[in-house]
C-alpha cells in the first residue's frame, strides 16, 4: 500500500495546525458559524443530532493493521469505544468535542490518515474495488489511479467550494464492484484497440433525489493525461453547475441539462488548457505510486489446499461461509475474506474497539498486515491463505463477526438514520435490524440467494436504496414513519435504478411488506439459480405489487 | 474599505465610479461591466486608469477585447461559498493571459486567500476589521502543495524530482 514521504507528512501535519487555529478562531468567536462552517466540513466534521460527527478518509478503503489499531484506539478514547464503516469505505465517529479534534487529527496523522474533505463541496474520498489487487479479473489496480487522484484533489485551489460535493470511484475490473455509474465521476482501467493502458470516464452520476446512471463521456484518456481531463471536468461544473438550488447543484443535472455530448465537448474544449498547465503526473511519478501497489511476496501454493477441502467437507457452517464470504483470489492457495459487519440484528457497518484490534491481530498473522473496507460497509482481509481460513472463521466467530450473509438478504446497507443524523426523516438502523432478524434463518438466506437490501432514512440516498435489489426509503408522513419500497436497483455493471412499488409502510409494516416480496419472488422463480434481480428483470413490477397491494 | 495584497494593506489608487457619475480626469476608476461596454471609448481616453468589477456569471469572451488596457479586474463572491471566482481567476490569467491587478471581493474569509492567490489573484479588498493576523497566519499555513496551479508554487512532485537520486529525473 501507499507509504507516506516526508512531503506527504508535512501536508498533512500543515493540515492539522491549520485547521486547530481555525477551531481556535471559532472558539473566540473570529469565525462565525456560517464562516466555520465549510472549514469544518472540509476536515470532515458535522453537526449531528446530537453532538459532532467526525468521519475519517480510508482512501479507496484500504488500511493497514496499524491503521485500524489507531482507528480503535480513537474510538475507545475520543468516542464510545466504536466506530462505523461507512458506504464511502469511511469510518464515523459520532460522539466528538469540537475541542478534541485536532487532537484526534494529530493522532491520525501519525499513522498517515486524515479526515481531509470527507464533507464539504469538494473532491471527496475516492473510492474504489475493495478486491484491488487481489481480484482476478482487473486490468490493473484501480488503487494505483485513486492515489493519484487523491494527491491531486487535496486541497485543490480551484475546486474546494464546488457547487456540490464530487465523489470519485474506480474500477479497475469490468465487473463493477464500486458502483462507479453512481458517481459524479466514475473511472474504469481500460484497454483501448492499440493495447495501451488507460481510462474510460463517466461523468454525471449519483443518488440523492434525482437518481442518475452515469453517462460515458470519454471512452479512453491514457495513463498520464487523467489528471488535465479531470481537471477540464471539473472546471466546466465549476463555472457552470447550478448553485441556486442545492438539491440540483450536483453535476449529473449540468450533464443532463446540457446533454452528455454537449458537456462533453465543453470538456474538450478546456482541456487543451489544463494540459497546458502541467498538472499531469510524470511518468516518472506514476511510477513511482505503482510500485508502492505491486503485488506482496506470495508463497507458492498448490490446489487443492488438503486440509482446507477437508475442512469444508466436516464444518458446514464453515462452508456455508465460505461459499458467500471468501472471495476468489488470483494467487493459487489464498482467499479475499469479507468480513461481515453485519451479525444479525445488528447495526450495519458499526464496530467496536475491540473487534477492531482482533480484526487488525487477524491482519497481521493471515493477511499481510492488509485489511479494506467496502462500501457495502463490511470488511475485508484480502490476503488469507485457504489453509488458514478455518482458523480465522472461528476467530471471527468469537467476536461476532463470522455471518455467512455476504451479498445475501441480511447484508443490509443502512443510513444512520433519524437515530443520528440532523437531516433524516425516518430511522433506517431499527428497520435494518428487524430486517436482520426476520431473515436471520441462515439457510432460508441461502436459499434466497443474492439479494441486496438497501435502506436510506431521506431522499438524499445515503443507504444507496435506488441501487438496492429492494430498496427501502423512509418517509415523513404528517409527522409519523414511513417506508417506500423500491424494486429493480443495481449498483454493479449493470447499473439500474429501483422502482417505487406503490404507497408506503408504517414502520410495524415494512418487514411485513419486504417478506412478502421475497415470497412473491420465491415463488415466481424459475429455478434456484435465477436470482431476484433476474426474476424482477423478467417479469417486472407487477406480481410484486398485486402481492403487497391486491389487484386492481 | 481596505485592500491587502500577500504582504499586507497596501495604498490603493482606484476609485469606484458608479453608473451615472461623470469620468473624472487623472482618476483611476473601477466601472461596472455594462459601463465598460457602452463607454468604453470615453473611458479609456478620458480617465488615468480604467478597472472593471465581474461576478461569478460573467462571459470571458465579451470581456476579452477590454483585457489589455484595463488596469484591475475584481472579482466579486456571491457569498463565500461561490467558487466559480477560482476558476475566473485561472481563466484570466492562463487562457486570456491577462496580467494587471486582479482582486477579489465580496464574501471571501480570509482562509480562502491562499487558495485565491494561487489561482492567480493578486489583491483584495476586505473590510476595515478584516483580521489580517488571521490572513497572514493562513497564507504561511503551506510550505507545498499536491498540484500545479496559476501561480506556478513549488509542488510536492517539483520536490520529489529534486530528491530523486540522479539519473532516475524525468
Amino acid at each position: 500500500m501507499y507509504i507516506y514521504d516526508k512531503f506527504d507528512h508535512t501536508i498533512t501535519r500543515e493540515r492539522v495546525a491549520e485547521f486547530s487555529q481555525q477551531v481556535a478562531r471559532r472558539l473566540t468567536g473570529e469565525l462565525s458559524e456560517d464562516q466555520f462552517r465549510p472549514l469544518r466540513l472540509m476536515n470532515g466534521l458535522y453537526l449531528q443530532l446530537h453532538a459532532y460527527m467526525l468521519r475519517v478518509a480510508i482512501p479507496y478503503g484500504t488500511l493497514s493493521s496499524k491503521q485500524v489499531r489507531k482507528l480503535a484506539d480513537i474510538a475507545k478514547k475520543y468516542d464510545r469505544d466504536y466506530g462505523h464503516f461507512t458506504t464511502r469505505q469511511n469510518i464515523q465517529y459520532n460522539w466528538i468535542k469540537l475541542e478534541q479534534v485536532p487532537e484526534i487529527l494529530a493522532e491520525l496523522a501519525s499513522v498517515e490518515m486524515h479526515a481531509n474533505q470527507t464533507s464539504g463541496n469538494c473532491i471527496r474520498n475516492v473510492t474504489a474495488d475493495q478486491f484491488a489487487g487481489v481480484a482476478g479479473d482487473e486490468l490493473e489496480d484501480p488503487r494505483i489511479i485513486s492515489e493519484i487522484i487523491r494527491q491531486w484533489s487535496t486541497f485543490h485551489p480551484e475546486f474546494s467550494f464546488l457547487p456540490r460535493k464530487f465523489k470519485f470511484a474506480v474500477t479497475g475490473a469490468a465487473k463493477d464492484r464500486a458502483a462507479i455509474q453512481f458517481h459524479d465521476i466514475g473511472i474504469q482501467v481500460v484497454k483501448n484497440d492499440a493495447g495501451e493502458t488507460g481510462y474510460a470516464v463517466y461523468v454525471g452520476g449519483g443518488m440523492g433525489r434525482t437518481p442518475v446512471v452515469a453517462p460515458l463521456i470519454k471512452p479512453f484518456v491514457a495513463r498520464t493525461e487523467l489528471l488535465s481531463y479531470l481537471e477540464a471536468c471539473l472546471r466546466v461544473y465549476n463555472l457552470h453547475g447550478r448553485r441556486d438550488n442545492m438539491y440540483k447543484a450536483r453535476i449529473k443535472i449540468l450533464v443532463r441539462d446540457l446533454g452528455p455530448a454537449e458537456y462533453a465537448r465543453q470538456v474538450e474544449e478546456m482541456w487543451p488548457l489544463t494540459r497546458a498547465a502541467g498538472v499531469d503526473i510524470e511518468p516518472a511519478e506514476e511510477a513511482r505510486i505503482r510500485a508502492f501497489f505491486a503485488p506482496p511476496p506470495y508463497e507458492k501454493i498448490a490446489e487443492p489446499v488438503a486440509s482446507f477441502v477437508d475442512a469444508r467437507a466436516k464444518t458446514r457452517a464453515f462452508a456455508q461461509w465460505v461459499q458467500t464470504n471468501v472471495h476468489t483470489h488470483k494467487v493459487a492457495g489464498y482467499g479475499a475474506v469479507t468480513i461481515s459487519l453485519k451479525p444479525i440484528g445488528g447495526i450495519p457497518g458499526d464496530a467496536s474497539s475491540a473487534q477492531m484490534h482482533a480484526i487488525a491481530d487477524l491482519a497481521d498473522t493471515y493477511s499481510l498486515g492488509e485489511v479494506r473496507v467496502t462500501h457495502v460497509q463490511n470488511l475485508v482481509l484480502p490476503n488469507v491463505k485457504q489453509a488458514d481460513l478455518f482458523a480465522v472463521w472461528q476467530r471471527l466467530g468469537e467476536i461476532g463477526f463470522a455471518e455467512a450473509n455476504i451479498g445475501l438478504v441480511t447484508d443490509i446497507i443502512a443510513c444512520p438514520g433519524l437515530d443520528y443524523c440532523s437531516l433524516a426523516n425516518a430511522r433506517s438502523i431499527p428497520v435494518a435490524q428487524q430486517l436482520s432478524e426476520r431473515f436471520a434463518d441462515l439457510d432460508r438466506q441461502h436459499i434466497i440467494g443474492p439479494l441486496q437490501i438497501k435502506i436510506s432514512g431521506c431522499i438524499n440516498a445515503c443507504g444507496h436504496h435506488h441501487a438496492g435489489h429492494i430498496g427501502i426509503l423512509g418517509v415523513d408522513k404528517a409527522g409519523q414513519e414511513f417506508y417506500q419500497i423500491t424494486l429493480g436497483g443495481a449498483g454493479d455493471e449493470t447499473a439500474s435504478i429501483g422502482t417505487l412499488l406503490g404507497p408506503g409502510f408504517a414502520g410495524e409494516d415494512i418487514v411485513g411488506a419486504v417478506d412478502k416480496v421475497v415470497n412473491t419472488y420465491l415463488e415466481l422463480r424459475q429455478a434456484p439459480s435465477e436470482t431476484f434481480i433476474e426474476a424482477y428483470r423478467r417479469v417486472g413490477a407487477t406480481p410484486f405489487k398485486e402481492s403487497l397491494y391486491g389487484r386492481r | 474599505m481596505a485592500v491587502v495584497d500577500r504582504n499586507g494593506p497596501i495604498a490603493d489608487k482606484w476609485t469606484r465610479l458608479a453608473d451615472d457619475a461623470p469620468v473624472p480626469r487623472a482618476a483611476s476608476v473601477i466601472v461596472s461591466f455594462a459601463r465598460l461596454k457602452n463607454e468604453h471609448n470615453s473611458l479609456f481616453s478620458t480617465a488615468a486608469g480604467v478597472g472593471v468589477e465581474i461576478a461569478g456569471d460573467v462571459n470571458l469572451k465579451e470581456l476579452e477585447p477590454f483585457l489589455p488596457r484595463l488596469g484591475v479586474i475584481v472579482v466579486r463572491f456571491a457569498t463565500m461559498r461561490d467558487g466559480r471566482v477560482f476558476s475566473i481567476g485561472r481563466l484570466l490569467r492562463e487562457q486570456y493571459r491577462y496580467s494587471a491587478d486582479m482582486r477579489a471581493v465580496g464574501d471571501f474569509i480570509p482562509d480562502q486567500a491562499l487558495f485565491l492567490l494561487r489561482c492567480g489573484f493578486t489583491s483584495f479588498e476586505v473590510a476595515e476589521n478584516f483580521p489580517l493576523a488571521s490572513f497572514k497566519q493562513s497564507l504561511a499555513a503551506y510550505s507545498t502543495w499536491y498540484q500545479r496551479a496559476t501561480d506556478r508554487a513549488t509542488t510536492v512532485r517539483d520536490l520529489r524530482r529534486e530528491n530523486a537520486p540522479s539519473g532516475s529525473k524525468s
